[in-house]
């Protein structure tokens, strides 16, 4: 896919920050932050491209693909502010989306809100026809047509939007579902439609109905967007495509993307993870633990023989959804979070978070209760003059009477003394979130490097490292817009899948290459649309499942088309899988629950060098800091990170400065540049 | 967090506040880390499927400092079981290496499946912590598979009884003990396979727990655990200091214990809120039962436990502490303090129900502030006999009522409540599974309670036998009672179930039954709803005719109830 005359951008739109990266020709990297217009986020594009062509020297029609990602689909959820959309069940079935599971999430909570999205679509909008699909697929009450243009009609004079179909057994025999779309979009030519068949072909009604659901309320938003984002690409000269960010890992064409919005969830952090995967491999370190904190929240990823873990399904704003996912694990607890003192007298940090707005008390945009990032700033962590490549100055004064007279004082300890306090409870909070991620998919954190990205990631990461014995933290060269970095380096790829409920004992290989050979052509009329070079894309299959009797499934790549017995390695993996994801395997018979095909092209694979390396003369200065693990200030080195040089070597107590992070080298570690520009932080032996 | 509470609050103390925090963050990753052992370790689809399992670290001396976060009943019934054991071995006696286990509810247990394991941490031979787990295991013997049989009479009916007793000795296993155990449950391999994922997750306790007193010394640690313990309780002193102060009172009812069918169970709760403390008094709950719904005091501690913790917030880290200010008062040869040897299996349903009548007797005092009840029932069934395959099969399915109204909103339709915590099975799973048809999952209309604030709906549901003989077993609750409302909010209604056979007979399910259904016979059941909140006919018009619009409240009763018509209009 790669021209040696092309130029690749990525640009992450997120709430505070657009981050803008460029990979020049020459394999240069050039990035910087702009601050995002919340009135309008596609704004923000329109601002990267005067950015690429008056900074940069880069005109539009240099760009061979514009990669992007957008928060908008969560957002719509998280803010309900998805569109009116309608939806069209079984008869018998309409109210599945609001009974949901009946499990609590907080137990002990006295005024449980509800688990299910019943926001969707309220009960009026929720509709029924007469239809009836086996288990095994035989149709056994046919579809009453004349019923589904009815209740279309009905929701048309509700004013949906959009219209989700959901049919019980639907992934066993999609016919009904088809019909039905068929005929409203006869009838209502412009109406958006998401059916459950090409949504999430998969059983368990709940969560099929709930993921159609989703697809549909956001469907006509994304819908607005992303067609307005091409228009203006087109407008100012940009030849290549759009391709957005997907929450798998992969990325695609923005035509295909909102056919199935749902798929755009949660890729933020996908491509934060993609771009620490693609560090670490170019660093040759296979066992990784990305650490990604921002204002508000932390989002920690393992990283396992340099392959991403995907999860079947992940949540938003704690509502199921079964999508194909990156395995992120979001805690929060991020600079934004508010440090109080209980009734009891102990010190508590978060879960209330400052966010970005109004943000720390060192902001000075009216924030009045202490957060960590003012705490950090007492501790002599941040640099007040020279925060966010001075494009904003902190107040260290307000942050340091914030922390005395709402920690301090109450606690009657110094303001450092409550500094460090905050950091240490806050370190411990993501210390045990790592700690749990890891040892819940069976990875030991003490062998792994931690990988810390976002704004405040580097200047925790070496004492959180600390907690959980990590020996190696390895700190990219531009970690605040790793990634936009990630948009660069996500290879090309669409995903097809469908439910294959079927035992493997007996099974006939024949049987599964049949729906093997029905998806991968599904996924080449895909692949097809995009502009990617055929011969360079590669195709895998998967399937997922699960011992039988078991309700969760895993991922299982095949192996090579050649192996002999294709069936008897796909249960031997599936069994070594099982007992590296769950710590036991056993010997008795599993089912296939679906078959899945992905096409994939990747593309260069890691995003260039940083343009900034050793642009700046050496100038090492002093400051007084308090370490986090010692009470006593010391002097630490402050090094501005441009100024470092591949093979530069420093030892801690040290501060490393950067426009888009600051690092802290504890005092019995050290750091060094190694040969792709990142500053590999490891603990001093002897 | 006002600063008073701030004021009054503030211990004196050697530990930095910071530590302290750090610490108990560490403790509940154990915990959690313990669990997460039994459930990647374990063999039955109870534990790994259905995750009923818990993990808690205790002080030597037996108090609570730190849970898993998991099902409620089962981390308030480790406090007695780790008590009973730390009684028969006094820490002089334990070795490192050693495990101890118990189930029997006549001597620190609650049922018989649910097995208790304890692991002393020793740290330069002194015992630093004792970490114990809950695991409900799917088999220990006894007249029915499963062991939680609905018709038992006394409890050698249910399983195997163990009192406390040491497994491991020194890291050696108690062979003869083993032995004996593996002859008296249905699956041998799973049971100890399950009993030991729970010693692993002993072992790991040990290991970490090293290193945390590596990181601040055996003296700190112990100056910690005192804090914690005394900060929760500090919380939770003021946070009862803030309910209504005085004695309430609440009547309810179970529907029956399974043996006598006409006769209803009567709870009784007085409690006490005085001097920042709260009592529990039990009088004139009814004598114990014939049936399985007898719950031993450790149930219902469980229970008066569950009530404080839900209603002193959140916020609380949960640790014995929060406790010391609890007690309770269970008269002797009731349902709730039975002797030896009545039967006991089904106390889940009595737990919810106790938990339930607490809390709507303090809800009566503070109907600002606690809402009105949930339906309280968790309706259990179990569908036997031969799959598609000719191959037995069992499938379960638990289906909740509503939740309560509150003086801010509606009650949560369809989810389960109080001590209790599980999923529905998929129309889709069951059908899959079962020579049966779901022809309506649904939320019953009029169900939740009326009030300013509507109680959550219940569920109906409707299946179909395709072929051949199902039998079912059909534990139910609130059929014969309502969920009770609050401040002129009404009851949420009744649940109700019937089978309706193909030859056109229809029989109503007394709440309790094991029955056979043939190819065409019908079942329909519908669970209760929640209770309502205020009184109806102040409830905001808006929000009524979006009710009927949604079909969650019926035209009829909008008008005779809400004095509302279907447009806004006034019925009146």
């Amino acid at each position: 896919m790669q021209n040696s005359n092309d130029v690749e951008v990525g640009v992450d739109i997120g709430g505070t920050f657009t981050d803008v990266v460029c990979r020049l020709p020459d394999g240069r990297l050039r990035a910087v932050k702009l601050p995002t217009t919340h009135a309008d986020p596609s704004r923000a594009v329109g601002q990267a491209l005067t950015h690429l062509a008056e900074v940069w020297q880069v005109p539009a029609a240099r760009i061979a693909h514009f990669s992007h990602g957008t928060t908008l689909a969560t957002n719509a959820v998280l803010e309900r502010k998805g569109a009116r959309i309608g939806l069209i069940t079984t008869e018998g079935f309409r109210d599945v989306l609001e009974i949901g599971r009946q499990f609590r999430r907080s137990p002990y909570e006295l005024e449980p809100a509800a688990e299910a999205p019943t926001f969707l679509i309220p009960g009026a909008l929720r509709k029924e026809v007469r239809e009836r699909v086996s288990r095994t697929g035989e149709i056994v009450v046919p579809l009453n047509e004349d019923a589904v243009l009815a209740r279309a009609r009905e929701l048309v004079a509700e004013g949906a939007e959009a219209i989700a179909i959901c049919f019980v057994f639907s992934f066993m025999n999609p016919a009904h579902e088809l019909r039905a779309r068929a005929l409203i979009h006869e009838a209502f030519p412009a109406m958006l439609t998401s059916i459950s068949y090409e949504v999430d072909p998969a059983f368990r009604e709940y969560e099929r109905t709930c993921i159609t659901a989703f697809d549909a309320y956001v469907k006509p938003i994304l819908d607005r967007y992303l067609t307005g984002m091409e228009d203006d690409l087109r407008k100012c000269g940009v030849g290549g495509p759009l391709l957005v960010m997907l929450s798998r890992g992969g990325k695609c064409s923005a035509r295909i993307a909102r056919q199935r919005p749902v798929r755009l969830f949660l890729s933020g952090p996908a491509a934060g993870v993609i771009g620490g995967c693609a560090v670490g491999n170019a660093a040759v370190i296979g066992d990784l633990i990305t650490f990604d904190m921002g204002g508000t929240s932390c989002d920690v990823a393992l990283v396992v023989g340099g392959k991403l873990m995907v999860s079947a399904e992940g949540e938003i704003g704690g509502f199921p959804v079964r999508v194909p996912l990156i395995d992120v694990h979001t805690i929060g607890a991020g600079g934004g979070s508010i440090a109080w003192i209980d009734g009891a007298g102990t010190l508590r940090v978060g879960p209330r978070s400052a966010g970005s707005e109004p943000g720390p008390v060192c902001y000075g945009r009216g924030g009045t209760e202490p957060t960590v990032t003012d705490a950090s700033l007492v501790l002599g962590y941040l640099d007040p003059e020279n925060f966010a490549g001075g494009s904003m100055r902190l107040d260290p004064a307000a942050a340091r009477q914030a922390v005395a007279e709402k920690i301090a004082r109450p606690l009657g300890l110094s303001v450092e003394e409550a500094a460090r306090g905050i950091h240490r409870v806050v370190n411990a909070q993501m210390a045990e979130a790592v700690r749990s991620v890891s040892v819940y998919r069976g990875a030991d954190p003490r062998r792994a490097t931690l990988l810390p990205l976002g704004g405040a990631g580097p200047l925790h990461a070496v004492a959180v490292a600390a907690e959980l014995q990590i020996e190696r933290v390895l700190v990219p060269p531009r970690p605040g817009v790793l990634s936009a970095c990630g948009l660069l380096v996500a290879p090309v790829e669409h995903e097809r899948s469908a439910a294959f409920l079927r035992a493997l004992d007996g099974l006939a290989l024949a049987d599964v290459d049949r729906v093997l050979e029905t998806l991968d052509a599904e996924c080449m009329t895909l692949m097809a649309a995009e502009a990617v070079d055929r011969d360079a894309i590669q195709v895998l299959h998967f399937a997922d499942m699960c011992y039988v009797g078991q309700s969760y499934h895993l991922e299982v790549p095949f192996a090579d088309k050649h192996e002999a017995d294709p069936l008897a390695r796909l249960y031997a993996d599936f069994c070594t899988l099982h007992d590296r994801v769950y710590g036991h395997a056993m010997k008795g018979p599993a089912n296939i629950v679906n078959l899945r095909a992905v096409h994939r092209a990747q593309g260069l694979p890691d995003f260039g060098r940083s343009e900034e390396s050793a642009m700046k003369a050496a100038s090492v200065r002093h400051r007084m800091i308090v370490p986090v693990a010692a009470g006593a200030p010391v002097q630490a080195t402050i090094y501005d990170r441009w100024a470092l040089r591949r093979g530069d070597s420093l030892d801690g107590p040290a501060i490393v400065e950067q426009s888009d992070t600051t690092t802290i080298v504890a005092g019995g570690w050290r750091a060094t540049v190694d040969a792709s520009g990142n500053l590999m932080i490891e603990v001093k032996h002897g | 967090m006002s600063g008073n509470d701030n004021a009054a609050g503030v211990a004196s103390t050697v530990v930095d506040p910071f530590t302290i925090e750090i610490v108990r963050y560490k403790l509940e990753g154990i915990a959690n880390e313990m669990c997460t052992t039994m459930l990647r370790s374990a063999f039955s689809s109870i534990v790994k499927e259905g995750r009923d399992a818990s993990a808690s670290l205790f002080t030597p001396q037996g108090d609570a400092l730190a849970q898993s976060s998991s099902i409620p009943i089962h981390l308030a019934t480790l406090i007695p079981a780790v008590g009973q054991i730390l009684k028969t071995y006094p820490l002089h006696t334990m070795q490192q290496g050693d495990v101890y286990i118990l189930n029997d509810p006549y001597c620190g247990g609650t049922h018989l499946p649910d097995i208790a394991a304890a692991v002393p941490v020793f740290h330069r031979g002194r015992i630093i912590a004792i970490g114990a787990t809950m695991v409900h295991h799917q088999d220990v013997g006894g007249m029915t598979a499963g062991s939680v049989p609905p018709n038992a009479t006394e409890i050698f009916q249910e399983g195997i009884r163990i009192p406390p007793v040491r497994l491991m000795e020194a890291g050696r296993p108690n062979e003869t003990l083993v032995a004996m155990l593996r002859q008296n449950v249905r699956v041998p391999d799973m049971f100890m396979g399950d009993l030991n994922a729970q010693i692993a997750a002993g072992n790991l306790c040990a290991r970490r727990l090293r290193d945390v007193v590596e990181s601040c010394g055996d003296n700190l640690l112990a100056a910690i655990y005192g804090e914690l313990l005394t900060r929760s309780e500090t919380l939770t002193r003021q946070a009862l200091g803030r309910l209504p102060q005085g004695t309430f009172r609440h009547v309810d009812f179970l529907d029956n214990d399974g043996i006598e069918l006409d006769r209803r169970v009567r709870i009784e709760v007085a409690v006490t809120i005085r001097d920042n403390a709260i009592h529990f008094d039990l009088s004139g709950t009814d004598a114990q039962l014939r049936g399985p719904f007898n719950c031993v005091p450790s149930g219902i501690h469980a229970a008066g436990y569950y009530t404080v913790r839900a209603l002193t917030g959140s916020q609380i880290p949960t640790n014995a502490g929060c406790f010391r200010p609890v007690s309770l008062h269970l008269p002797k040869h009731t349902l709730v303090n039975p002797e030896e040897p009545a039967p006991v299996n089904s106390r889940t349903a009595t737990v919810i129900r106790v938990a339930g009548t607490m809390i709507h007797a303090i809800a009566k005092a503070a109907p600002e502030r606690v809402p009105a009840a949930a339906s309280g029932e968790l309706l259990v069934m179990a569908f036997g006999g031969n799959g598609y395959d000719d191959k037995r099969i069992v499938v379960g399915d638990m289906i909740a009522g509503g939740g309560g109204a509150s003086a801010r909103r509606d009650g949560v339709d369809s989810l389960d409540c109080y001590t209790s915590n599980s999923m529905n099975l998929s129309a889709e799973a069951l059908e899959l599974e079962a020579p049966l048809r779901a022809h309506r999952f649904a939320l019953r209309p009029d169900s939740g309670g009326p009030g300013k604030f509507r109680g959550g709906l219940g569920v109906l549901r409707e299946y179909e036998v395709l072929e051949g003989e199902i039998s079912l077993t059909h534990r139910g609750e609130r059929h014969y009672t309502g969920a009770p409302g609050l401040a002129g909010g009404h009851c949420g209604a009744m649940a109700h179930s019937l089978i309706r056979r193909r030859g056109g007979g229809t029989e109503t399910i007394p709440s309790k039954i094991v029955t056979s259904l043939h190819k065409g016979d019908r079942l329909v059941v519908e669970t209760a709803g929640g209770g309502g909140h205020g009184d109806p006919r102040q409830r905001d018009r808006v929000a009524t005719v979006q009710d009927v619009r949604n079909g969650k409240v019926t035209a009829a009763a909008a008008r005779e109830i809400y004095g509302i018509t279907a447009n806004g209009g006034s019925a009146e």
